[in-house]
């Protein structure tokens, strides 16, 4: 085969990246990573000029007020998500949890016993889900549907199913009422929330290593990571996610009931994958998924706007989290040809 | 002369740029038991799986009984080939019987006939002589009970050829006696094997003609009784060596940094080694003898069954239990598959060499970017990634540019102990070279290196000792001064037959 | 080394004990029976009445596991259908809004095959991993539901029918237990003598070699959603005929039991491993559990942590997993590990 030595200059050139990638999967890839930039402008677009009543600034506040609480479940089951671990259904469970441990237990000992209650309850939601999927290795959808259920009974039992009523004119109430000029309080909590995760994700070991287990297990394992932590540590946000979630949404009504989250686990995920977070792992970012909250949220308001019926909405939802992941696995598949 | 049952007529294949088989020829008749032997790399799968069909080629064709077939795997069952996998291909929770009529079960209107199915299967085991509970399940079986089970669905199908390869890899000394003998009988009721092996002695044993590859290209056949292992070996291995005797480092090995005693692991039968500081040392063999297996224990990237593991780096002797420990106590690993084990192949180059780094290189776990650009550009120039552009995507690389972001990562965290398996498979040639340097300027830099390679050149230039392994023991050990491919070759295929 | 000898290399059982005992190794079901035996002996000492009101046990257990048998054929082929919950549902407001209940149940059943065409779709020929295919089709469906019935549970036209169906035909048998006994022997006979359905193993064990040795995968795989949707719509129209009114949010804790049913019951979620009667014999430990529950006045939401544990249990202590889970800790040792005295030492004890 020749001297090697000498044909090392030859080849220097043709170390240059290799790959060729025909056009229908650059566009593919194109539409998975920027078609919700894209919708997301043509929608507003739409809404203000289309729909009357949505290009109001109390609509517009209502959109984000109502947003926020499924938003911050959003950003934080996001790196459940990128782990390649699908989605965490619990949340359902530990919003609901989350808002009746704040107004039951604030109503009788006060808010700091309260929020601690309630990040108890957040932190052994994570675990568990944690350690089953991480440890356990067991499927995550059929791991958090079980602990749904769990957490639901257990909120049921101890509530009693009954509807708890924080004090006319408690600081919470006037937190959930507030605003910072035009902008309600629980849209600058989901900003802090997007702005802290999204640095945790992208600036942190940690949330390299969640990035990095969802591209590649194996090698990530044999980088001297310890996967089972990095597991527990994502299902431990996407759980103090949703336990803000839950204050937020018991101070916007001043009261907490065990049934207020029904949805928030696909309208979460419908959120993070519409805006670009594949659900297959590893690729994404927060910001991201805020744009998708944006876009969903402008788009249940604009079918609510219409008079568009709950069932129309829901099908909606699927249907876009369907044709998002149709995109996202016809672009990986004519990548990889 | 009789029209060969199967022949393979000036076929070429190449994959990229390089020809995996080159203008090779190959005539086979009935009742032959003819072995294509090679080194790692010759050609041999490659070719087989264009028999089978499985493996489109540029060029040449496939003749059965004389005839051209289409390449395809639907036109080579019709014909009569049949290729044995390495048990791979049963369905572990099916049954013995269901499993030897995959994709043909008889039936009546979608019922399948069990009985008749049965009846099938147990006159196929007949015939290959084992007996086996129809109505086991796969998953319960042995090793060498899979492989039978394979080799009777080949044989269920009537076909004309029987293509295996490596069959003998998982069987201990009688069950490959015993598949010897059965391969024997088939031969004798007028069925045409196609017998690919390292095993010279096996070969040796029950063949009739061998063919050997190198490097892609025929370069010797005969018949069995004309020639004599020696010269297969020979011919195996033999090529005009551009060993750059002066690039051959004068070693200083100083005090031990690896103690390896009585590791046990699947696959791995008591080994015990050690590794200077400074040292290379090279672990030889064939496919299947082991050492992945033995090395992966030896980290704790797979759990060992027995042995002890002592490191000794940064002035302390330590225990290595497991992978985590052996990371953080100064030992690198580079995998043998970089794609699969290696690589995040959609991040960044400089994500990847972050990941094993990112304890020393974050603040208090923050990822400071500037400190990972410039880590990652330093160590990339040190490894002569070209085009250096540490954004880029780690699959946008060449097999050798990518082989040596891998090294990268692991330079970065100084480690007194690299394992290094076959770091140049797949490796343009002026990669592997460079990467070589590598490796020996790491030896020189005073880290205990252990490499695993097929490629015997490869083993000889990078060595200081060379241990051979075959079936899960270490055969023989050579030093640099003695080892020669032959020698290696010999310890590694074998020139008896492993002592039960 | 004859050439005429055959070596037994095989296992040869003899006599009966060996053979029931290597039957039994055989067997996915371990787990299963060892749970309905525990269930049994515990509901023997404690609420005796479950087995004297058995009809409303038989009735549970029916309701139970008729959605866990079709699942079960979809989990043997390596997939998941979470659509199952949803399909039931719209299938019983599909048949409660046609004024004609035969042609009402046929639409229902309909239903069932189209969700099951198009989760094959996605699955087989888009390509999108099925646990996300059928979640997203389980909110979809669920919206449909929601739509067609106007968010409102709608009446059944022909009450008549529907009360009758709620009747017992023979003995405690009603007609829902008697589908659902024909539809487990007809799944069962499925799986284990016809080829097709045997072949479901093949393409959940290993669907390369399935693929290589000339099986179908793709058409087995729409086979399978389409028994798993066109089951789980059955289970829905027997529902609206029993309750005489279709509920668009109905089902929602089906989802939960059939898993654990079925996961209980021995089958692998990663495919290729499991029976029909092991699901069987977990519907029935879940029957009798929630059966025994209620009569023991245990309130509901109790009965759900119940079944939620179980199913986590389940999913996590499959022997299967265990192996791989147990070695993947081993290997995750952290530290630095343990010094050894300078002083070099001869030592030679294995660890």
């Amino acid at each position: 085969m020749g001297d090697p030595l000498t044909q090392v200059n030859a080849l220097a050139t043709s170390e240059a990246p290799k790959k060729e990638v025909s056009t229908g999967a650059k566009v593919l890839a194109w539409m998975a990573d920027n078609g919700i930039f894209v919708l997301t402008a043509v929608l507003i677009a739409v809404a203000v000029i289309g729909v009357e009543g949505f290009a109001s600034l109390q609509n517009i506040a209502d959109v984000f007020h109502r947003a926020a609480p499924i938003g911050i479940v959003a950003v934080g089951m996001t790196f459940v998500v990128i782990s390649g671990n699908y989605l965490d259904l619990s949340v359902v469970a530990q919003v609901a949890t989350s808002a009746v441990i704040l107004i039951a237990v604030s109503n009788e000992y006060g808010y700091v016993p309260a929020i601690l209650a309630a990040m108890v309850a957040a932190a052994v939601f994570g675990i568990v889900n944690g350690v089953a999927v991480g440890y356990f290795k067991a499927n995550a959808v059929i791991v958090t549907l079980s602990t749904t259920y769990i957490g639901l009974g257990l909120l049921r039992f101890f509530s009693g199913g009954s509807i708890f009523f924080g004090p006319y004119e408690s600081p919470l109430a006037s937190f959930g009422a507030g605003k910072l000029g035009p902008v309600p309080y629980s849209a600058l909590v989901l900003v802090a929330m997007t702005v802290l995760l999204g640095l945790l994700l992208s600036r942190t070991n940690f949330g390299f290593t969640v990035r990095s287990f969802g591209v590649n297990e194996r090698a990530t394992r044999l980088g001297g990571t310890n996967t089972g932590l990095v597991i527990i540590g994502a299902f431990l946000v996407t759980a103090f996610s949703a336990m803000i979630a839950g204050f937020v949404l018991a101070a916007f009504s001043n009261t907490a009931v065990s049934s207020m989250s029904t949805g928030y686990d696909f309208r979460a995920l419908a959120a993070i994958i519409v805006g670009g977070t594949s659900v297959f792992g590893g690729k994404g970012s927060v910001p991201r998924t805020l744009l998708g909250v944006v876009f969903v949220s402008v788009l249940t308001n604009v079918l609510v706007l219409l008079n568009i019926s709950f069932g129309y909405q829901q099908m909606a939802l699927g249907f876009l989290i369907a044709t998002a992941v149709s995109i996202d696995a016809l672009a990986r598949r004519a990548g990889k040809k | 002369m009789s029209t060969p049952v199967i022949e393979a007529r000036n076929v070429v294949k190449a994959f990229g740029g390089a020809k995996a088989v080159d203008d090779v020829s190959v005539a086979v008749e009935a009742g032959d038991i003819h072995a294509v032997v090679g080194e790692n790399g010759a050609g041999k799968s490659t070719l087989m799986r264009i028999l089978s069909g499985i493996e489109t080629l540029d060029s040449g064709a496939v003749l059965v009984d004389g005839r051209v077939i289409e390449n395809s795997a639907k036109a080579s069952l019709e014909a009569g080939i049949s290729l044995v996998h390495q048990e791979l291909s049963l369905i572990p929770e099916m049954t013995v019987a269901e499993n030897i009529l995959l994709g043909s079960f008889p039936t009546t209107a979608g019922v399948t006939r069990k009985a008749e199915m049965k009846r099938i299967a147990a006159e196929t085991l007949k015939e290959i002589g084992v007996d086996v509970d129809l109505d086991e399940r796969i998953s319960r079986l042995s090793v060498a009970l899979r492989q039978f089970v394979e080799i009777a669905r080949a044989v269920a199908r009537k076909p004309k050829v029987l293509i295996l390869d490596e069959p003998t890899a998982s069987l201990t000394p009688a069950e490959t006696d015993y598949l010897l003998n059965m391969l024997k009988r088939l031969a004798d009721q007028g069925l045409a094997i196609i017998y690919i092996s390292h095993r010279i002695p096996e070969v040796f044993r029950i063949c009739n003609k061998v063919t050997v590859l190198r490097d892609g290209q025929r370069v010797f056949v005969s018949e069995i009784a004309k020639t004599k292992p020696d010269q297969v070996i020979n011919e195996m291995v033999g090529r005009e060596l551009q060993l750059d005797l002066q690039s051959r480092r004068d070693a200083n090995p100083g005090e031990v940094v690896l103690s390896a005693k009585g590791i046990k692991a699947p696959g791995v039968s008591d080994v015990s080694l050690e590794v200077r500081a400074g040292e290379i040392v090279g672990l030889g063999g064939l496919v299947g003898a082991g050492r992945t297996e033995l090395v992966r224990a030896i980290i704790g990237a797979d759990n060992r069954t027995a042995g002890r593991v002592i490191l000794n780096s940064q002035g302390k002797k330590r225990v290595i239990s497991g992978y985590m420990s052996a990371i953080r106590a100064g030992v690198a690993y580079v995998p043998e598959e970089r794609r699969v084990d290696g690589l995040a192949m959609t991040m960044a180059v400089f994500e990847n060499i972050y990941l094993p780094n990112r304890r020393e290189l974050g603040a208090a776990g923050i990822m400071r970017s500037g400190k990972m650009l410039s880590f990652a550009l330093e160590l990339a120039n040190k490894v002569g990634l070209r085009p250096p552009q540490v954004k880029l995507e780690a699959g946008q690389y060449s097999g050798g540019n990518q082989q040596k972001i891998v090294i990268a990562k692991w330079l970065g965290r100084r480690p007194s102990f690299v394992v290094l398996d076959e770091p140049t498979r797949g490796v343009d040639v002026g990669a592997k070279a460079e990467i070589h340097k590598l490796v020996k300027e790491l030896a020189d830099q005073g880290t205990a290196v252990l490499v695993v390679s097929s490629d015997l050149p490869e083993l000889l230039e990078l060595a200081d000792v060379i241990h051979v392994m075959r079936d899960g023991k270490i055969t023989g050990t050579l030093a640099a001064s003695e080892a020669d491919e032959k020698s290696v070759m010999s310890l590694a295929a074998g020139e008896k037959l492993v002592e039960a | 080394m004859s050439q005429t000898q055959t070596i037994q290399l095989g296992t040869r059982t003899t006599g009966l004990w060996s053979k029931l005992k290597v039957t039994i190794a055989r067997r996915t079901e371990g787990r299963g029976v060892a749970l309905l035996s525990a269930v049994l002996i515990g509901v023997l000492l404690t609420e005796q009445t479950v087995f004297t009101a058995y009809s409303v046990t038989l009735s549970r257990i029916a309701l139970v596991g008729l959605v866990a048998l079709g699942l079960t054929v979809v989990i043997l082929m390596g997939e998941l259908d979470l659509s199952v919950a949803s399909t039931l549902a719209l299938a019983g407001v599909v048949t409660a809004s046609i004024p004609d209940l035969g042609l009402g149940i046929l639409a229902g059943l309909a239903v069932g095959v189209v969700v099951g065409l198009v989760n094959a779709f996605l699955v087989a020929v888009i390509g999108i991993n099925s646990f996300i295919a059928t979640l997203g089709m389980l909110f979809f469906l669920r919206g449909l539901a929601l739509v067609i019935s106007n968010e409102a549970p709608i009446k059944l036209n022909n009450v008549e029918a529907g009360i009758a169906f709620g009747q017992p035909l023979l003995g405690p048998i009603t007609p829902r237990i008697l589908v659902f006994i024909l539809v487990f022997i007809g799944l069962q006979i499925f799986i284990a003598r016809i080829r097709v359905g045997r072949e479901f193993l093949a393409v959940g064990g290993n669907r390369q070699a399935a693929r290589d040795a000339g099986i179908p995968v793709k058409r087995r795989i729409f086979t399978g959603f389409i028994i798993s949707g066109v089951v789980a719509a059955g289970a829905g129209v027997m529902n609206t005929l029993e309750r005489t009114a279709a509920d668009p949010i109905a089902g929602s804790t089906v989802l939960l039991a059939s898993f654990a049913a079925a996961i209980i019951g021995g089958n692998y979620l990663k495919g290729g491993r499991g029976s029909v009667v092991g699901t069987l014999i977990g519907a029935a430990s879940l029957g009798i559990i929630q059966v025994a529950l209620t009569l023991a006045a245990v309130q509901v939401p109790i009965q759900q942590i119940f079944i939620g544990l179980l199913l986590l249990v389940a999913v996590t202590t499959d022997p299967n997993n265990l192996r791989a889970v147990i070695s993947s800790i081993r290997t995750l040792r952290t530290g630095r590990g343990k010094v050894v005295e300078p002083a070099t030492s001869n030592r030679s004890t294995s660890s």
